[in-house]
């Protein structure tokens, strides 16, 4: 039982740690990438319904990341290009791929009569490791994604702290001009970590449909994708808390499934679905958060 | 005569309101040391910034060493071994010394011990005292320019621009910077040094280049000119001889009173230790000092912004200590303050509003809380007219407006709203000499018309030009309160500097 | 000047809302039908009688009130983007009272009440930020969705229908319904309240003292500070007061059009006030118009779902192009505007 609870809250972060660790990459150049949720959704439509049409769960991951691509891109072109609003952008945007999903959906698969679905990923027990009592479960039989993550933390936090370009990157959001007069491209820099961030969202949105359900319904993100965002915040802008606050979160959603199957009488399961945007809120207003890059949300304007 | 080292050719800029150079030529060579002198806006930095790639240019071309060369972004320029150092910097402050060297000239994976040897040694070299691990935050203005100064060395760079290089250092700080400059370029660099300092420009500098809005208005070697001479081809008008009326401390009864006030953040060093002094009706009171030796603060604590940790705040005998900023602006503390964009003015509001701004809690303009728009627009005309401000009128948007006319904005609203005292913070800072003059006349006028003034400058000639007495800020305490005529630029200099009265006399 | 930048705004939205069309357009040729014709019926269908007309008024009314909520926080630089749950929060309310109450008094009682709560689940918003300076952006968001779960809990449980069948609550007594104001339409009193609203919020904004500090606190927090003005106490105040706002949407939503309250109950007028909002460009006034123009779109949309086999989240589609286009637009006006003065400058001087 509470193999299976933790075993299921690595699984639930698994998205929440693409989504978030993509957060703090693209705000640490100090572009919020608020348009997060639409990303999300875009990534699980586009994965579910190239992995549906080609049968190939491969195929649907890679349509997820260069779906995610397009629409950050799009972001990163009004906000970092054209330099407006990062939140009002980030809002329409969300509203208008819930538009194109809802569409796309409709266009591509008609009004179906029996609900959709593909075989999601499979549990892949790497051998050994997974044999160890407790932790093996728990951690070495998951998904590939889930497995991904396990790189992505470290090698994040060696990108941004020990290369070069994480120099920039941590630079950009804290003084672009500095940058700007070292000869680096804030734009540039901007723009392309946004939209890698956007490959990783896509991806991340991709596990919500194939990754664990094998279906894909226009609400299923439901604020996933700025849960991953407040995560970036909690975790202060770095890859190591961004770490340790998906895993809370993970155990509050999979906590949440676990007593909704179990269908607790005593509470309500309204108070488990909450359970992760109440805990968002409280962390919100309780913790102090430090290390948030000075510029973050400012639009830079280079001098011409 | 030789090929110049670098050239400019007939250099155009426009920004979308202002021409900012027109057609400027200049050249600087090997073991030059050039001065660009001119007043605030007069395009100096635009025209370096186009030399550094930071702007393009609309017209004109850049030679080195007689090959004409594109330099279209700040990494051009570093390729032909120009570095420009930002008159405020471009440190990121939540880094360390090391990170902000070597942004942008690194590949790959950081070897931090290796790059901090390196730039610790490079250091040492120029006799720099700067440990390389230490975070830009916790270093002072002086220490963080030797950083920009080794961040020009770690790239080798053979033309160095400073943009007012001294305007944040104390006088013995401008020495070490001189000797540096004399001896870099004696090595066969080239220094080109933006101020608009005319004494720095006689110390210093080889050859001297005038500029006056957008425009060169003189090219002149050290040993042929002097400082009058220069002073007349920067200045398009003279500053008007102000009448600064009698002085009338011993008449006047005292206004506001500060004593014992200090300021102490949590656990750190304190921003104002045990500020005592009177400003007296009918006076301007002087604050000198190099910026950020507490001035800042004084006027925060003044105004209501900022709660001291201990001592009072009396005016006209009442404890205002305690009082809210809104309870202070109805007592009659006006304040100017040193960033308008910031503090003073909402750039997106019409003129009308930003006066309005100030007297939204004042019964006068307002009728249970709906605002009387006629009277506001008329009693804005009227001060426009009376401030000499150019601007369409009173529902033109205060972004709309130059820098000298938002400030007359600022000023005429403040002294037209404020009863007894009124607080000055570096009001010309990034004036024309119209508007400087504007801004005197306006701050000498309150005088005679009885009010306390505070006046906080980094300018020693404005104090000396203004102010009845002068109090000199060092790290957040007053090194001695003088009459100006006590007084000269000189001993003025090391009391900024942190030199004790008795020291100094 | 002046002439020329509202010339220049009229003619980006009008690009906005053209290009919008058209790349909606293309992507009904994805479902092989003559986007011509759709539209065509789109258009038609809006205006084919008066109830359908007077369907658009229905629609606008609740987008109304959640644009005003996003427009009376953006004037202060604050972000709600949880007016979905405050409007949540207000339909509860108004639901309760009008089932406590069943007659005609409920309904003062109602848009009383339904103010209160949504400005009290709003105004827990501003004192976070203005207390523990937490991000309201995140903080009403994911209100939102706890609102959701309060009120789909509510629904199955105290407020469920007496047959138990439907997480729905009973049909509320004809004598609190909001009156019709034109006869043979569901065009009912919440209209007028609307609009009231918005005339309302454009006087507060724009010509009192209170509307002033809110202005000058979201342009420059600094310098209203500086002036006296408490942005605190300013946060606090437009967060309650935008919350109550979309908590009205509740009352003309339950009292004057669903006369219950049921699950998943107009699920994306919060997003879409946002929308709006972007599009008038915060102006209380332009909000009306917007949001008649978006009630038009859904209520054709609809229709045309129905005669013409294309979904109606099309409609969605196009809003949302809408909204991207008219952000863009913000851009190319600024640039516009800068290209003017230099070229002046270059002409007057070269």
């Amino acid at each position: 039982m509470l193999i299976n609870l933790f075993s299921r809250a690595v699984l639930m972060s698994t998205p929440l740690l693409l989504g978030s660790l993509s957060e703090v990459f693209s705000e640490r150049t100090g572009v919020m990438v608020t348009a997060i949720e639409g990303i999300f959704l875009m990534g699980a439509w586009a994965g579910f319904t190239a992995a549906y049409i080609t049968g190939s769960l491969a195929m649907g991951l890679l349509y997820a990341a260069l779906s995610g691509l397009l629409v950050a891109m799009l972001y990163a072109y009004i906000v970092v290009t054209l330099k407006q609003h990062q939140i009002v952008t980030g809002t329409a945007i969300n509203i208008l791929i819930l538009g194109l999903c809802s569409f796309l959906q409709r266009v591509v698969f008609g009004v179906p009569l029996s609900p959709l679905t593909v075989e999601p990923l499979q549990k892949i027990a790497i051998p050994l490791l997974s044999k160890i009592p407790f932790i093996g479960p728990i951690f070495f039989q998951q998904n590939i994604l889930t497995y991904s993550i396990y790189v992505l933390v470290p090698l994040g936090y060696f990108i941004l702290y020990k290369t070069s370009l994480g120099l920039v990157i941590r630079s950009t959001g804290e003084n672009p001009e500095a940058v700007d007069v070292s000869g680096i491209s804030v734009s540039r820099v901007r723009f392309v970590t946004v939209s890698i961030s956007g490959i990783i969202c896509g991806i991340a949105g991709a596990f919500y449909s194939i990754g664990y359900l094998g279906k894909f319904t226009t609400n299923m993100i439901g604020g996933r994708g700025w849960i991953a965002f407040a995560i970036c915040f909690l975790g202060n802008w770095n890859p190591i808390g961004a770490f340790v606050g998906t895993l809370i979160f993970g155990l509050a959603e999979a906590f949440a499934i676990l007593m909704q199957a179990n269908a607790s009488t005593i509470l309500p399961n309204e108070l488990f679905i909450s359970l992760p945007y109440i805990l968002t809120i409280v962390l919100t207003i309780s913790r102090k958060s430090f290390n948030v890059p000075s510029k973050l949300g400012v639009a830079y304007y280079e001098e011409h | 005569m030789s090929t110049p080292f670098f050239e400019l050719k007939n250099i155009s800029k426009y920004f979308a309101k202002v021409i900012a150079n027109k057609d400027v030529s200049l050249s600087v060579d090997r073991g030059e040391v050039l001065a660009l002198l001119g007043e605030n806006g007069a395009g100096k930095s635009t025209c370096m910034k186009i030399l550094y790639g930071l702007y393009q240019a609309d017209e004109g071309e850049i030679f080195k060493e007689g090959e004409r060369i594109s330099i279209r972004t700040p990494r051009d320029a570093m390729r032909y071994k120009i570095s420009m150092i930002q008159q405020h910097f471009s440190l990121v402050s939540a880094h360390t010394v090391t990170e902000n060297i070597i942004l942008g000239n690194v590949k790959g994976k950081i070897n931090w011990k290796e790059a901090e040897n390196t730039i610790q040694q490079l250091a040492h070299r120029y006799g720099f005292n700067v440990d390389v691990r230490k975070k830009i935050q916790d270093l002072s203005v002086g220490e963080q320019q030797k950083v920009e100064i080794l961040k020009s060395l770690y790239l080798d760079a053979n033309l160095l621009i400073m943009d007012e290089p001294t305007a944040v250092l104390t006088p013995q700080e401008i020495d070490n910077l001189m000797e540096f400059v004399e001896n870099y370029s004696r090595k066969g660099n080239a220094v080109i040094f933006i101020t608009h300092k005319l004494k720095e420009v006689m110390h210093v500098a080889n050859r001297i280049i005038v500029m006056r809005s957008g425009r060169i208005h003189g090219n002149v070697l050290k040993e042929a000119t002097n400082e009058m001479e220069l002073s007349r081809m920067m200045i398009e008008h003279s500053i008007e001889e102000l009448d600064k009326g009698e002085d009338k401390r011993e008449a006047g009864e005292v206004c506001l009173s500060v004593q014992g006030l200090t300021v102490v953040p949590r656990n750190e060093v304190p921003l104002l230790h045990d500020v005592d002094f009177d400003i007296h009706k009918g006076e301007i009171f002087g604050i000198a000092g190099v910026s950020g030796n507490g001035q800042q603060e004084l006027c925060m604590t003044l105004c209501g912004a900022m709660k001291p940790t201990s001592g009072s705040i009396l005016l006209n005998n009442e404890d205002i200590t305690h009082l809210s900023i809104r309870k202070r602006i109805t007592l009659g503390i006006g304040y100017v303050p040193s960033d308008r964009h910031r503090y003073g003015m909402v750039m997106d509001m019409n003129l009308s509003e930003n006066m309005f701004l100030k007297a939204s809690y004042s019964k006068e303009w307002n009728n249970n809380g709906i605002i009387n728009r006629k009277k506001l627009a008329e009693t804005t005309s009227r001060m426009l007219h009376k401030y000499d401000v150019k601007a369409p009128g009173p529902y033109a948007l205060a972004r709309e407006l130059s820098g000298g006319n938002q400030q007359k904005v600022i000023v005429g609203r403040e002294v037209e709203f404020c009863g007894d005292f009124i607080i000055f913070d570096q009001p010309t800072r990034g004036l024309d000499l119209g508007a400087i003059n504007n801004v005197h006349s306006a701050i000498l006028k309150e005088k005679k018309n009885n009010k306390a003034i505070m006046l906080v400058s980094t300018e020693l000639s404005e104090i000396f030009a203004l102010c009845d007495r002068v109090a000199v800020f060092y790290k957040g305490k007053i090194q001695g309160i003088f009459r100006t005529s006590e007084l000269d630029s000189q001993k003025i200099g090391l009391l900024m500097a942190g030199y004790t009265h008795q020291e100094v006399v | 000047m002046m002439d020329k930048k509202t010339r220049d705004i009229l003619i980006t939205n009008f690009f906005a809302v053209v290009l919008g069309l058209i790349l909606s357009g293309i992507m009904i040729l994805f479902l092989k039908k003559n986007p011509f014709s759709v539209f065509g019926i789109l258009f038609s269908s809006m205006f084919r009688d008066g109830y359908t007309i007077g369907e658009i008024f229905v629609k606008a009314t609740p987008l109304i009130f959640t644009a005003l909520a996003f427009a009376f926080t953006f004037k202060a630089n604050l972000f709600n983007i949880g007016a979905q749950g405050q409007f949540y929060i207000g339909s509860i309310t108004a639901v309760s009272v009008s089932l406590l109450i069943p007659s005609a008094l409920a309904i003062p009682v109602a848009i009383v009440l339904s103010f209160l709560a949504g400005g009290l689940w709003g105004g827990f918003m501003g004192v976070s930020k203005a207390k523990f300076k937490a991000n309201e952006f995140l903080i009403s968001m994911m209100s939102t969705y706890v609102a959701l779960n309060l009120m789909n809990y509510l629904l199955r449980t105290i407020l469920m229908e007496s047959k138990g069948e439907y997480p729905q609550t009973e049909s509320l007594a004809k004598s609190t319904w909001l009156f019709k104001i034109v006869p043979h339409t569901r065009l009912h009193f919440g209209f007028i309240l609307a609009i009231l609203a918005a005339v309302t919020v454009w006087l507060i904004l724009y010509r009192t003292t209170f509307g002033f500090r809110i202005r000058a606190v979201g342009q420059n927090q600094e310098a209203a500070r500086m002036s006296g003005v408490n942005p605190e106490i300013i946060y606090i105040i437009s967060f309650i007061i935008s919350g109550g706002l979309a908590g009205l949407a509740g009352v003309t939503e339950v009292n004057g059009v669903q006369h219950m309250l049921l699950q998943g109950f107009n699920p994306s007028i919060g997003a879409l006030g946002i929308g709006i909002a972007i599009l008038a460009n915060g102006n209380p006034i332009g909000i009306i118009f917007a949001s008649i123009l978006f009630g038009a779109l859904h209520v054709g949309g609809t229709i045309m779902g129905q005669l013409s086999g294309v979904p109606s989240s099309i409609i969605n589609l196009m809003e949302g192009f809408v909204m991207v286009f008219v952000i863009i637009s913000y851009f190319v006006r600024r640039k516009w505007e800068m290209n003017r003065d230099k070229k002046l400058l270059m002409e007057g001087n070269v």
